[in-house]
């Protein structure tokens, strides 16, 4: 070694590798969300923009308003319904996949990481073909005479949750897969060799070493269809009113931009409150979790 | 046939009933595209490119295509360079708020969107800036951190310090120790995480519907699929699956192991 050094002092090292990703996230990420939590004590001027203030008011008038309680509820319950959905439908593929099949990876790949790559414009023009009064499916069901009315799942929330379903299946599969796969197959074999049904192994050795994969897979398609308005606009209809359409509404078309603010920030809160409770409840009644 | 052999049919019927399920929306979406008529009825009643020939002469497709081209390469190269070194950081070194900028680099993927698009609509007009790219090239960016800080984390374990520790007691720089032993190691990561931030680049809706005037590629679709449905938005589709497709191609071809073709 030789020649001048600039002398790196002790322990900044890990710092020196930090410095893009702090020079990117702090400005563009960190303070684009504390700005939202502090325009949410502002006040909109009714002729437009937003007065300056500290005034808890957009949360006095949100929490007490019907309306928007029962926005809240509908998103809750729709994204922890999608949740679910999502895991009771992945989880015989996970298992499969992850315990019995014989060349389980390359399937997962297209299965799983392909529909997650492709255009989310692209899957919603496929639904409204697929799901549409004179769609596929309605034409086959009329032409049949299996019913006599086309089914109104287009624009409605039938079709909302159908897409929902879709778009958050591989994020359920990943998580769910990965957890299956850490079972070890001597756990599962010695259950079966003492004697136990193939049932009973599922029930008593896969399905509880699962449940990490079950929840954090849960937490993201619940994160991720309750902050969706893409879906709910393109596919449902106006009969359910959700939460993250009405955060771009109030923002964009309405310009209630201090309210849209309050909006978010209690959805962050929301989802922020879901998540730990959930980690929680795995440490907490899941122990055997911690060493999967 | 045995109760195993019973189950182990029934699971890969419903494999397949999965997959089918997965499959659908996309391959109506893109076999619509060779359709003859004017209707979204499928199958189509005839054969035609007409819809690839309006696609490519309609001014919002080319332009919303080269925008948002130009938008997810240059939020990768950013999301890219700050996502890597995170990871070195977070695999190399044990320092005080680890665990802080750990949960930091993964959080704008659980965090909702549309809080973030918000807040970046918030920033730029407080700091007086136009909206347009650079918002959306910020926002971009900081979506496609999680998955490369994830991608070469993963690529990193089992990396053996000790290996630095050679290159530079051979007297290497620690450029040179990045350049010659560190990158050819991570590179899988790194292509691996460049090809999802890319594709979430050019598939954002959620960042861009706020801080853009409406013109990526996606949000013309969305226009598109809002007041028009016709076959040209199936068109458009089967071309960005195909642009997707390369990606992953690409992003596949960098995963393979190379042949070392010189020492």
């Amino acid at each position: 070694m030789s020649g001048a050094r600039i002398a790196i002092p002790r322990g900044a090292a890990p710092w020196i590798w930090l410095l893009p990703a702090l020079l990117l996230l702090l400005p563009g990420f960190v303070a684009p969300i504390l700005l939202v939590a502090r325009n949410s004590l502002n006040i909109d001027d009714p002729m437009g923009g937003m007065v300056a203030a500290l005034t808890f008011a957009n949360y006095a008038d949100i929490l007490t308003d019907l309306f928007y309680a029962r926005i809240f509820a509908n998103s809750l319950l729709l994204s922890a319904g999608c949740a679910l959905a999502c895991l009771v439908i992945c989880y015989p593929v996970a298992y499969h996949m992850a315990l019995r099949a014989s060349a389980p990876a390359r399937i997962l790949f297209w299965l799983v990481y392909t529909p997650l790559l492709v255009s989310v414009m692209v899957r919603i023009f496929g639904w409204i073909i697929l799901i549409s009064d004179t769609g596929l499916m309605n034409s086959l069901l009329t032409g049949s005479g299996i019913i006599a009315q086309p089914l109104r799942w287009l624009y409605d929330t039938e079709g909302t949750v159908i897409g929902l379903v879709h778009r958050y299946l591989p994020l359920m599969m990943l998580p769910l897969y990965t957890a299956m796969r850490k079972i070890d197959g001597a756990v599962v074999r010695a259950s079966t060799s003492l004697g136990a049904s193939e049932w009973d192994t599922f029930r008593r050795v896969v399905l509880p070493l699962s449940i990490p994969g079950c929840v954090a897979g849960a937490q993201l398609v619940f994160a991720g269809a309750i902050s969706d308005f893409v879906l709910p606009n393109l596919l449902g209809g106006t009969s359910l009113r959700l939460l993250a359409p009405t955060v771009l509404s109030e923002a964009v078309t309405e310009v209630n931009l201090a309210r849209s603010a309050t909006l978010a920030t209690l959805m962050l809160a929301g989802v922020a409150v879901v998540l730990v409770a959930t980690q929680q409840a795995v440490a907490r009644w899941c122990r055997w979790a911690a060493n999967v | 046939m045995s109760e195993r052999d019973r189950t182990q049919r029934l699971l890969q019927l419903y494999t397949a009933v999965f997959a089918g399920f997965l499959v659908m929306p996309v391959a109506v979406a893109t076999l619509l595209s060779v359709s003859s008529e004017a209707n979204l009825n499928f199958p189509p009643a005839g054969l035609s490119l007409r819809w690839y020939a309006a696609a490519l002469s309609a001014p919002w497709f080319l332009e919303g295509v080269l925008r948002s081209l130009a938008l997810a390469a240059a939020s990768t190269l950013l999301a890219v360079v700050a996502g890597t070194g995170a990871a070195l950081a977070l695999n190399h070194y044990r320092f005080r708020g680890r665990a802080v900028i750990s949960a930091l680099m993964l959080m704008p993927l659980t965090l909702p969107a549309v809080v973030l698009g918000l807040g970046l609509l918030f920033l730029f007009g407080r700091l007086g800036l136009p909206l347009g790219f650079g918002p959306a090239l910020v926002g971009h960016a900081v979506a496609g951190v999680p998955f490369v800080t994830y991608l070469v984390l993963s690529a990193l374990s089992g990396y053996d310090l000790s290996l630095d520790k050679a290159s530079a007691s051979l007297g290497a720089s620690p450029a040179r120790t990045f350049v010659s032993i560190t990158l050819p190691i991570i590179a899988p990561g790194i292509a691996a995480g460049a090809a999802f931030a890319f594709l979430m680049s050019f598939d954002n809706v959620s960042l861009s519907v706020f801080v853009t005037r409406g013109d990526t590629l996606p949000l013309r679709m969305m226009q598109q699929i809002q007041f028009y449905a016709d076959p040209t938005v199936a068109a458009v589709s089967t071309i960005v699956v195909a642009i997707s497709g390369l990606i992953l191609w690409l992003a596949g071809r960098a995963l393979r192991p190379k042949a070392r073709a010189s020492g």
